[in-house]
């Protein structure tokens, strides 16, 4: 069945959603340096200002401007969205189709190997390694990619499996097809749409993971965090800049995450027949 | 009695006959067939010195040779002793006299006796060809076409010779008339012990009063043998070709042509360019006439070449044997159909000699070679149609893409020729080559274009071996008739052989030319296909047939599977079977022969 995803998405209304929202924050994230009206580590104007014509958020505890840095915090966020997703769908699918294709003791290998890696909570490893280094973006980036691919290489391979055994394959073989044309013309193209799905988790994933460990002050203070934002904002709970510290950052970040959560939502309908029909039933 | 060599004749520099060498004996009948234009009457006049062009070789008649006898000679032996019985039933007879007076005109002519005599000779020849007493004095416009034959027949028995010479007695008789006319050859030349030479393009003629048949094409013999093998088992591409043309109630398989017309050829073998088997030596040298399992044939390539042997080929998935020691052969340009309901093991057959799964015994042969590992080469000269299009055609592919994948694959021709090839080859397949078309994706197109999508993959490489898993069977009728006449088409043009794997037993009968009947993995029956409707021996082959579609509105009853006792040791039909034994448990009944059959049943 010939599925095109990209109306699928377009045509879910949580997939339409997440888009919109998603291109919101890119939009701020790129045209942060024009919309920005100071420099976001410049800590030259008086502590806890309240918003103001100047200062449409305030500042912070050392004078920093809140909404330039929430601009910039945007930049932050989606660098580690892309860069976990990118990087956590490629070492899924390289292992998870590697496993599937080649087989063998191979596959047994790295199928154990991840049932190990599966069982260790990736949160906490991630924290104690941190703790000792103290990541900068791409540490960051590196190290939650390394310990979260396994669930995403495992629906790669289970899936090139039953790729591997379609018909269409059969008939590329009885042409005369070697593995790299099936690779290439057979197997990536249909694993498309499942390593989209598995970029949006990772980066979802990402997202969170970076968040939560800038709250918890595991961070590199230098880098502009919605993670870290709010780490320092609640630190001042006693006073009102909660209200334009803490309120403004976290919302930023709940858009951010709901809408890779969205888009991945709409994906999985698509890619699940049962849930579609459900969804066209629902929608009649 | 009758002896040519070396018989060559030529009309100006147009060589009719060339290199014909036959040897009859007293009493034995020969059939010289083939199509019209061939050189057949050709023969038959040069035997009587009546042929216009230059004779050369001999033909030695009781050890005389009627090439250098002179016309006065020839006369003492013309119509004594070799008759002629002439085509052309309309214009062999004199429209100004009676019958009588002209099978009288023979025995007078030769001076045998009076006009009394001959006349009274004439009558008793008359009668003993049946032509009614008051049509005696009748003149050959009043004759019907039956009675015009007899009295020619009477006319070439008159003097009495050692040799009839037919040409094409029974062409344009009706069927009733055909009969009686061969009954009463057949009477006639067992009374007077006659040597028969029949020239004919009608099988049914010759299969009839013949015990032996030359096949003459464009002047030369490329087949010789006793007629009845020669029928049931043509060796020879040009024989089978005429076979598979010729209308008869014994062959199952619609009618094919032979691509081409006849040419003559002085240089190469002359029926190369309609052949589906040729070679470049085919085209450079002429084949001699030898022998290959007691018949003559003339082929660079032995006759007929087996495309796709199979030996003893197993296949067993863990402990169940999906196919068991099977032994096919199928012949260049034919069709083998795999009969058996499904998880028979037919498709894992097809697959196995795709090389999809791996044997786990036996052998492969392509073209009398055995298959060890399957590289390009291989899959331009076997390809496959799968059995369901809209699977076997990856869903992201468009028309254009999927019928050009074989191409790419094999690296063949630049893109534009690619184009263009694909663009023929949907042509050829009966569909759309239109842009349009072409941009079309498999789940945008109906099954019957979806399954000649993956007909046109399976034949853009031009494969000499074509398997075809049940192309059929998810097409309703209508579509079905097209994709199977396209098929045998593509036959008839490319001499494709096809392995078609099927469960219609109805459909399989009119396309195959041989039927392999297939149970758990392994064949219980094998034959032609006419042999394998008409006289099924294997039980399983007899509820096939009465379950086989018909046209009744009666349900036929059919055996039910009774788990009686243990499985897997005896006949694999033995627990369906109402005629099974006891040693039909425990052993496993081997293939024999029986005739042109292979039957795998104790009881056959």
């Amino acid at each position: 069945m010939h599925i095109n995803y990209w109306h699928e998405l377009i045509r879910n209304n949580f997939g339409k959603l997440g888009l919109a929202m998603l291109c919101f924050v890119l939009f701020i994230a790129l045209f942060a340096p024009f919309l920005a009206r100071y420099d976001p580590g410049e800590p030259s104007h008086a502590i806890f200002m309240p918003p103001s014509v100047d200062h449409w958020l305030g500042t912070n505890d050392i004078g920093q401007d809140i909404w330039s840095r929430l601009l910039c915090g945007a930049k932050n966020t989606l660098l580690v969205a892309l860069g976990v997703g990118v990087f956590t769908t490629l070492l899924s699918t390289v292992i998870g189709a590697s496993a599937a294709l080649v087989g063998g003791i191979y596959d047994r290998i790295l199928m154990r190997l991840i049932d190990a890696l599966i069982v260790i909570p990736a949160f906490i490893v991630i924290i104690l390694v941190a703790a000792y280094v103290l990541p900068n973006v791409w540490t960051l980036i590196f190290l939650i990619s390394i310990l979260t691919w396994q669930g995403g290489a495992r629906l790669v391979r289970a899936q090139t499996l039953s790729l591997k055994e379609r018909m269409s394959v059969y008939a590329a073989r009885t042409f005369g097809a070697n593995k790299r044309y099936i690779i290439v013309r057979h197997i990536i193209p249909n694993l498309s749409p499942i390593l989209f799905a598995v970029f949006i988790h990772s980066a979802t994933r990402g997202v969170f993971i970076e968040a939560g460990l800038a709250f918890l002050g595991i961070a590199d203070i230098s880098t502009v965090s919605w993670g870290l934002m709010m780490h320092h904002a609640l630190r001042f709970y006693y006073l009102d800049v909660w209200k334009w510290w803490l309120i403004p950052t976290g919302l930023a970040l709940s858009v951010t995450i709901m809408a890779l959560v969205f888009i991945g939502h709409a994906l999985e309908t698509a890619m699940d027949p049962r849930l579609r029909v459900m969804e066209q039933e629902e929608w009649q | 009695m009758i002896e040519l060599k070396d018989l060559e004749v030529r009309y100006g520099k147009r060589k009719v006959l060339q290199g014909i060498n036959l040897t009859l004996k007293r009493g034995e009948s020969l059939s010289i067939v083939g199509e019209s234009g061939g050189g057949k009457t050709t023969l038959g006049l040069s035997i009587i010195g009546l042929v216009e062009g230059t004779v050369k070789g001999e033909i030695l008649f009781d050890g005389k040779n009627l090439v250098a006898l002179a016309e006065k000679e020839l006369k003492a032996i013309r119509w004594n002793r070799i008759a002629m019985v002439f085509q052309n039933v309309e214009n062999a007879l004199n429209p100004l006299y009676t019958v009588l007076d002209q099978v009288s005109e023979p025995i007078v002519a030769h001076k045998l006796g009076d006009r009394k005599e001959a006349t009274k000779r004439a009558g008793e020849l008359l009668s003993m060809v049946d032509l009614p007493e008051g049509r005696f004095y009748a003149y050959p416009h009043q004759l019907s076409g039956g009675e015009k034959q007899r009295v020619l027949i009477a006319m070439a028995l008159a003097n009495d010779p050692d040799l009839i010479i037919l040409d094409e007695p029974t062409t344009a008789l009706d069927a009733l008339t055909k009969v009686e006319i061969i009954n009463l050859m057949h009477t006639v030349c067992n009374e007077r012990e006659l040597t028969i030479l029949l020239l004919t393009h009608d099988f049914y003629a010759a299969s009839t009063l013949s015990d032996k048949m030359a096949v003459l094409y464009a002047g030369r013999i490329v087949e010789f043998g006793p007629t009845p093998a020669l029928l049931s088992n043509p060796r020879h591409p040009y024989t089978r070709g005429l076979l598979r043309c010729y209308p008869s109630m014994t062959t199952t398989k619609d009618l094919q042509g032979i691509k081409g017309r006849m040419e003559f050829f002085d240089d190469g073998c002359p029926f190369h360019p309609r052949c589906t088997q040729s070679l470049e030596k085919c085209r450079e040298g002429a084949p001699r006439l030898e022998e290959y399992d007691g018949r003559l044939i003339a082929c660079h390539r032995g006759g007929i070449i087996p495309l796709l042997e199979l030996r003893d080929l197993s296949k067993s998935f863990d402990s169940l044997n999906a196919v068991d020691s099977i032994d096919i052969t199928l012949y260049e340009g034919e069709t083998l159909a795999l009969v058996g309901e499904s998880g028979s093991g037919k498709t894992t057959t097809a697959k196995l000699i795709m090389g999809i799964f791996e044997a786990t015994e036996g052998r492969i042969c392509l073209e009398g070679k055995q298959i060890h590992g399957r590289d390009k080469s291989f899959y331009q000269r076997v390809q496959m149609i799968f059995q369901n299009p809209m699977e076997a055609v990856s869903h992201r592919f468009s028309v254009r893409e999927a019928v050009r994948e074989p191409l790419d694959i094999q690296k063949q021709c630049d893109r534009e020729q690619r184009e263009s090839i694909v663009r023929h080859i949907l042509e050829e397949v009966e569909l759309p080559s239109s842009e349009a078309f072409m941009n079309k994706y498999p789940h945008q197109l109906s099954q019957g274009e979806a399954q000649r999508v993956s007909i046109a993959r399976a034949l853009v490489l031009n494969p000499k071996l074509l398997i075809a898993d049940e192309p059929t069977s998810a097409l309703d009728a209508s579509t079905q008739a097209k994709v199977v006449k396209l098929l045998l088409n593509l036959q008839e043009e490319r001499g494709i052989g096809m392995f078609f794997i099927t469960h219609n037993l109805a459909l399989a009968r009119k396309i195959s030319d041989r039927i392999a009947v297939m149970l758990r993995g392994h064949i219980v029956e094998e034959g032609p296909s006419n042999e394998i409707i008409r006289n099924p021996l294997h039980p399983y082959t007899k509820d096939l047939l009465k379950a086989a579609p018909t046209l009744n509105s009666n349900v036929p009853l059919v055996p039910k599977h009774t788990s009686k006792k243990k499985e897997g040791f005896g006949c694999p039909y033995a627990n369906r079977c109402d005629k099974a034994l006891e040693v039909c448990f425990n052993e496993k009944p081997q293939l024999r022969h029986f005739g042109s059959h292979r039957v795998a049943c104790v009881h056959a």
